[in-house]
């Protein structure tokens, strides 16, 4: 019988039985690698390459996991929430002027500070905004409505509440709004102190899902 | 290290073969028939890449819904039918018993393909689910799973009702994948359609699932054909044999959690990522396994070890690069970046692919009882699709590494960007187009050989050498 050559690129031939390439591998797989006290180091440097990385994928897990916690996004905090970076502090400053700029702020009261005339206060020269922060706090937090005099002009407009309170369309955090109070206290030449979260906090706790001030409220505080 | 055997000489052509000819070329036909309408929607893709006013009309064929018809064709139309086809021919060889539950076979390869047309013209209006490599509408997957099972199960009853009691590493991987698949596609539906989990879970699942396809479905299957092929035709045992086990153990274990590396760098818990990082590791064991065990095709003579030899070095280079591109400090670069499409592109075509058409080239003369039908075609078919895997993978990863670079550089504007990639994106459409010249082929090719064989069985006398008993080697 004639066979078509073994380089034919059309058949490959197969060399063995599969009956004896199960007996064979069947057969390996049953010895030990120390049998009759003769070692084969391969089997061996191959465990031990696996318990090598096992070695590292503990270390690695348990350093970088974050103890398995949901809520921990940052693969370099520490047991007890601590973290190998340094806490980056936020400049009230700068997120002022990002929030102002960027929310509602600026569509009224103008990146300038100088409002409209005849329509929006402006927030330049301005007793409420430079004056008692109790006051601005609270407008801030729950809006203001009906009519208020801002350097000797009457205006008549609605603010709206940017606090955490019901109503709110912003429900900006106690931090953003103590940000955006230091940052229209000390800008467009204003030099005022600035506003503590605490004290935000505080006022907020106190006054709670209070309706939008008006002058008349707001006058008999301190 | 080989005998020769006389009542062993005529078990090359074996009635297994015979009985399992129609389904199984049935499943290779449809396999490789999907190649061609994959590859014309990968072409498609890649030309919109550099192009982007390219049918952008064509509400049919706009980018999104390209990429996934490209995915779905090529996951569910190729390598799914040819991946079963390799497993349940192994799985009945090893079994020593021809294929039983065959109208099963033929029947769920049926309803698979249908649902699968069915699918994709739902992805084309626009019912995909958007999960990556679940892309099929959710009306199609239930019917899926159940083809699946009726395919699966002739090779259930091989495996549990085979001659010997003792098994081999290929039984162990085509049995895997044929239980894997539905379970993994059941879940997926169950978490991610049917009782959707919400917000960052979706994620998570979904990249289980993404990367499960590859380990547990799709990277067994072609696995199992190369465990199978690689000591038939060198001849002798595979090396350090006794760590296939462990080998094994590691991919099924591991291999799926592997999948939050998709998501460093996403809004995932940090665990997630640093798993991924650390069972990406971990599977390093299984491919450096897997490397020793094929040491052997090296040197193994014919075209099935050929294109085996190709996909077995790209498995193990996207091994590597897992791992390299898991950890974060790279991931910065590389994540997000074409740099991950060219792996995926290296994984399925330059690994499971070249796999498969090993496999292919060494059964289809089996099943069909006569050679491809030519050798030129085969010549043809191995070089266009070697060119047109190492184009794409070249073309991808420089385009990523463009990418890369320049999204990290706040300066640089996203339009100077992708002009630096415009060159690159058109390196993979030329080999996207050389990719469907080959398959068109081995179309062509397979087709030829089927047509001509169906009037003599023993046309088959003289085809095949006798083959020797494989003996272990003593210590």
């Amino acid at each position: 019988m004639s066979f078509l050559s073994p380089s034919d690129p059309r058949v490959d031939q197969a060399a063995v039985t599969d009956e004896s390439v199960i007996s064979a591998h069947e057969k390996l797989l049953g010895v030990q690698p120390d049998e009759k006290g003769h070692y084969r180091l391969a089997p061996l440097n191959v465990l031990f390459f696996l318990s090598g990385l096992i070695m590292f994928g503990g270390t690695y897990l348990g350093r970088y996991a974050g103890y398995f916690d949901p809520r921990v996004y940052n693969e370099n905090v520490l047991h007890g929430g601590g973290s190998g970076e340094a806490p980056v502090a936020i400049d009230p400053i700068a997120l002022g002027k990002k929030l102002f700029n960027n929310a509602a702020c600026n569509a009224c009261h103008q990146a300038t500070g100088l409002g409209l005339p005849g329509a929006i206060p402006p927030l330049v020269n301005s007793d409420w905004v430079t004056g008692s922060d109790e006051k601005l706090i609270r407008i801030l937090l729950h809006g203001l409505q009906g009519p208020i005099k801002v350097a000797g002009v009457d205006y008549n407009s609605a603010m709206p509440a940017f606090g955490r309170v019901a109503g709110s369309g912003f429900n900006w955090s106690d931090d953003k709004i103590a940000a955006v109070l230091t940052y229209i206290r000390q800008e467009w030449g204003n030099q005022a102190s600035g506003v503590s979260v605490e004290k935000v906090t505080a006022i907020h706790a106190k006054e709670g899902d209070h309706k939008p001030w008006t002058v008349v409220e707001l006058e008999k505080l301190p | 290290m080989t005998t020769a055997s006389t009542h062993a000489a005529s078990a090359e052509v074996t009635p297994i073969d015979r009985q399992a000819r129609g389904p199984l070329l049935l499943l290779l036909v449809l396999g490789v028939l999907w190649l061609v309408p994959s590859g014309i929607f990968a072409l498609l893709a890649s030309v919109q890449l550099h192009s982007p006013q390219f049918l952008t009309d064509c509400a049919w064929l706009t980018h999104g819904r390209l990429e996934a018809l490209q995915e779905t064709a090529f996951l569910y139309g190729w390598a799914a039918n040819v991946g079963l086809a390799i497993a349940l021919w192994v799985l009945a060889r090893l079994g020593g018993y021809p294929l039983r539950a065959l109208n099963w076979t033929v029947a769920g390869a049926i309803f698979w393909n249908l649902g699968l047309v069915g699918g994709l013209v739902g992805i084309a209006t626009g019912d995909m689910t958007t999960f990556s490599f679940f892309q099929l509408p959710r009306y199609v997957q239930p019917l899926m799973v159940l083809a699946y099972a009726a395919m699966a199960i002739s090779g259930v009853l091989a495996w549990s009702g085979r001659r010997t009691d003792s098994t081999f590493a290929a039984h162990w991987y085509a049995v895997a994948a044929l239980f894997l698949f539905p379970w993994m596609f059941l879940a997926t539906e169950v978490v991610l359609i049917w009782l959707p989990v919400r917000g960052t879970v979706q994620a998570i699942a979904a990249g289980w699932y993404a990367q499960g396809v590859w380990t547990l479905w799709l990277a067994p299957l072609a696995l199992a054909g190369c465990y199978y092929i690689i000591p038939k035709v060198s001849g002798r045992v595979l090396s350090s044999y006794e760590s296939a086990p462990l080998g094994f153990w590691c991919l099924l274990s591991v291999g799926a959690w592997t999948g939050g590396r998709h998501l460093i760098g996403g809004p995932v818990p940090a665990w997630i990522a640093t798993m991924a990082v650390v069972t990406s590791a971990l599977m390093l064991f299984h491919y450096l396994v897997v490397a020793l065990n094929f040491r052997g095709v090296a040197s193994a003579p014919g075209t099935g070890a050929t294109f085996i030899r190709f996909g077995v070095s790209a498995y193990l280079l996207v091994g590597l690069l897992e791992v390299l591109t898991s950890f974060r400090a790279v991931a910065l670069h590389t994540q997000f970046t074409f740099i991950a499409t060219a792996q995926t592109q290296l994984g399925y075509y330059g690994a499971i692919s070249m796999m498969f058409f090993g496999a292919v080239y060494y059964l289809v003369p089996r099943l069909a009882g006569r050679a491809w039908s030519s050798a030129g075609l085969v010549a043809g078919h191995r070089g266009l699709v070697m060119l047109g895997v190492v184009g794409s993978v070249a073309g991808l990863a420089l385009a990523g590494f463009t990418q890369g670079a320049g999204l990290l550089q706040a300066t640089v504007s996203q339009g100077s960007i992708f002009e630096g990639m415009r060159l690159p994106l058109l390196l993979n459409t030329c080999a996207q187009a050389t990719l469907l010249v080959a398959n068109l082929l081995l179309v062509v090719n397979l087709i030829r050989t089927i047509a001509t064989c169906c009037t003599t069985v023993d046309a088959a006398a003289g085809l095949f050498r006798p083959a020797m008993n494989l003996e272990a080697p003593a210590l």
